[in-house]
């Protein structure tokens, strides 16, 4: 009984690492229509910075996680705008901005190595506690945390999605960019918002995982495969569908090590990956095109 | 005048379409634009409302010269423009469409009295507010699209097709609304295939050929041997 709850913390715990991933990487995805790995890389710089606030220049621990997220949303729209924006004026493809996107991933993480060494960086809040006993199964109170302010930042997100002009205007580009332009959104404005947002996510992402992993270089390519993973299998034209797909996905992960090998974990989420690819690419609540004349 | 187009040359990059077209509007007038398949009739409303390459002449739209201002300004000038092919955001709401017909303004009350307005000239749109776009029918969405655009309560409409893959019945219905918003002093300039329909509704008709003005006149022009010949045929 009590490994049947430890597996499903676990299981919550992932998912909601990687639903943060997700969200920001499906919600850009859904509006500029591409697919941003460099996202992954926003994670893993994020967590550097914080780590050079916090464990460098010893600031309070509130004041570089704020630091850290502000960090992050004007990295990812300097992103946009010194890269993909000069490439989508050029008529690029989207097939050139991911690679372009690819590029300045493996950019930024070769850049963390030369700036802070490929070592292990740790970034501590008090100390390692032992945990809380939730029915025969381990918790501790940052991993509470962690759930629980994923959870809060998705209904937010969601709320923001569904309820602002902002976000409604969000989700008539990521429809129908000329339509948008034809009521006097400015696409371009919109891709700018988009990219902060999903990047100030990331930044949040990477203050939970600083805390709860180790800051290393490559961190953020594992976390940006298992978000990708979570996105397709739940729907990525959709936040909510990633974010439906990350918890499955942690569940499958986690339920999987059950009877196999832990070292097989990746494995299981990529196998995941592959059956949804083929038999079911636009996600469990995604809807197929071609439908209505669209 | 509302607008009138002055030996306007426009295209898309290197694709040349118009050539020294003339065309004015009065602001109390339906004007259709006619002509044959691949004629350049959208690509007149698509010069007005920013989104094409314009090489030469002038768009003067109420003394203003707007022909290198971009769509978001031209929205804000009171031109709306209502694509072809019953363009909608199919992921959002009928309630949400018209919101983002409104987007130039973040005014709450004046958005619901011209959603009001909307639903009093669309009643079907009003039963469907919560529906999604793509739930509704190829008429409903037509309606949409130009609800949508009304929102933005536009002085000059730019109509791309309205009737396009609409049954007759439907087409009759649209074309009615369309003599409806115009009777509430809104310019209207309507590209249409459907060439008889259009001559009835407007007040003049312009018939595009090879990017050209070809012709030009009233509701009579429906009696010109050429119209009859090339675009009534005889149906």
């Amino acid at each position: 009984m009590s490994i049947v709850v430890q597996l499903l913390i676990n299981s919550i715990i992932a998912g909601s690492i990687y639903a943060l991933i997700a969200s920001g990487f499906s919600l850009i995805y859904s509006v500029a229509k591409f697919m941003h790995f460099a996202h992954g890389a926003v994670v893993t710089v994020s967590a550097f910075i914080l780590f050079f606030f916090a464990g460098m220049l010893k600031f309070p621990f509130w004041l570089s996680a704020i630091l850290t997220i502000i960090f992050a949303a004007l990295f990812g729209l300097l992103m946009n705008l010194l890269c993909y924006r000069p490439m989508r004026k050029r008529k690029a493809t989207n097939a050139v901005l991911l690679i372009a996107s690819l590029a300045m991933f493996i950019l930024f993480q070769s850049l963390m190595i030369a700036v802070f060494g490929a070592d292990i960086k740790t970034v501590r809040l008090g100390q390692i506690s032992t945990g809380l006993n939730v029915f025969g199964g381990i918790i501790t109170e940052l991993q509470i945390i962690i759930v629980l302010v994923s959870v809060i930042l998705l209904v937010l997100l969601w709320l923001f999605m569904k309820k602002t002009r902002l976000g409604k205007a969000m989700r008539a580009v990521a429809d129908n960019k000329e339509v948008a332009q034809t009521v006097g959104i400015n696409p371009e404005k919109i891709y700018n918002i988009t990219f902060m947002i999903g990047s100030a996510i990331a930044g949040i992402a990477a203050v939970l995982i600083a805390l709860e992993q180790n800051v290393e270089p490559n961190m953020g390519f594992s976390l940006i495969i298992k978000g990708f993973t979570g996105a397709i299998i739940g729907g990525i034209h959709m936040v909510p569908g990633a974010v439906l797909g990350s918890y499955l996905l942690g569940l499958v992960e986690n339920f999987g090590i059950w009877f196999l090998p832990s070292g097989y974990k990746d494995a299981i989420a990529f196998v995941l990956l592959f059956i949804f690819l083929l038999i079911r690419p636009q996600g469990i609540l995604g809807i197929k095109r071609g439908v209505n004349n669209k | 005048m509302i607008l009138s187009i002055k030996d306007l040359a426009a295209g898309y990059g290197k694709f040349r379409v118009l050539e020294d077209v003339d065309i004015t509007i009065k602001p109390d007038e339906i004007v259709a634009l006619i002509g044959p398949n691949g004629a350049g009739k959208s690509t007149v409303l698509k010069s007005i409302f920013g989104l094409t390459t314009n090489y030469g002449g002038k768009i003067i739209y109420r003394d203003k010269n707007i022909t290198k201002l971009n769509t978001s300004e031209l929205v804000r000038l009171g031109i709306s423009y209502v694509p072809q092919g019953r363009q909608v955001f199919s992921s959002l709401t009928v309630k949400e469409n018209l919101e983002m017909g409104a987007f130039i303004t973040d005014d709450k009350v004046l958005i619901k009295k011209k959603m009001k307005d909307v639903f009093a000239k669309f009643p079907v749109l009003k039963e469907k507010t919560n529906q999604y776009g793509f739930a509704l029918s190829g008429g409903q969405q037509q309606m949409l699209a130009m609800g949508r655009a009304l929102m933005q309560d536009p002085q000059l409409l730019l109509l791309d097709e309205p009737s396009l893959g609409l049954s007759p019945k439907l087409t009759k219905e649209i074309f009615q609304k369309i003599i409806d918003i115009n009777k509430e002093r809104t310019a209207v300039l309507i590209v249409e295939q459907n060439a008889k329909q259009a001559i009835k509704i407007a007040h003049r008709t312009y018939v595009l050929e090879d990017g050209k003005v070809a012709l030009t006149g009233g509701k009579n022009i429906v009696n010109n041997p050429k119209i009859k010949s090339i675009y009534l045929g005889g149906r």
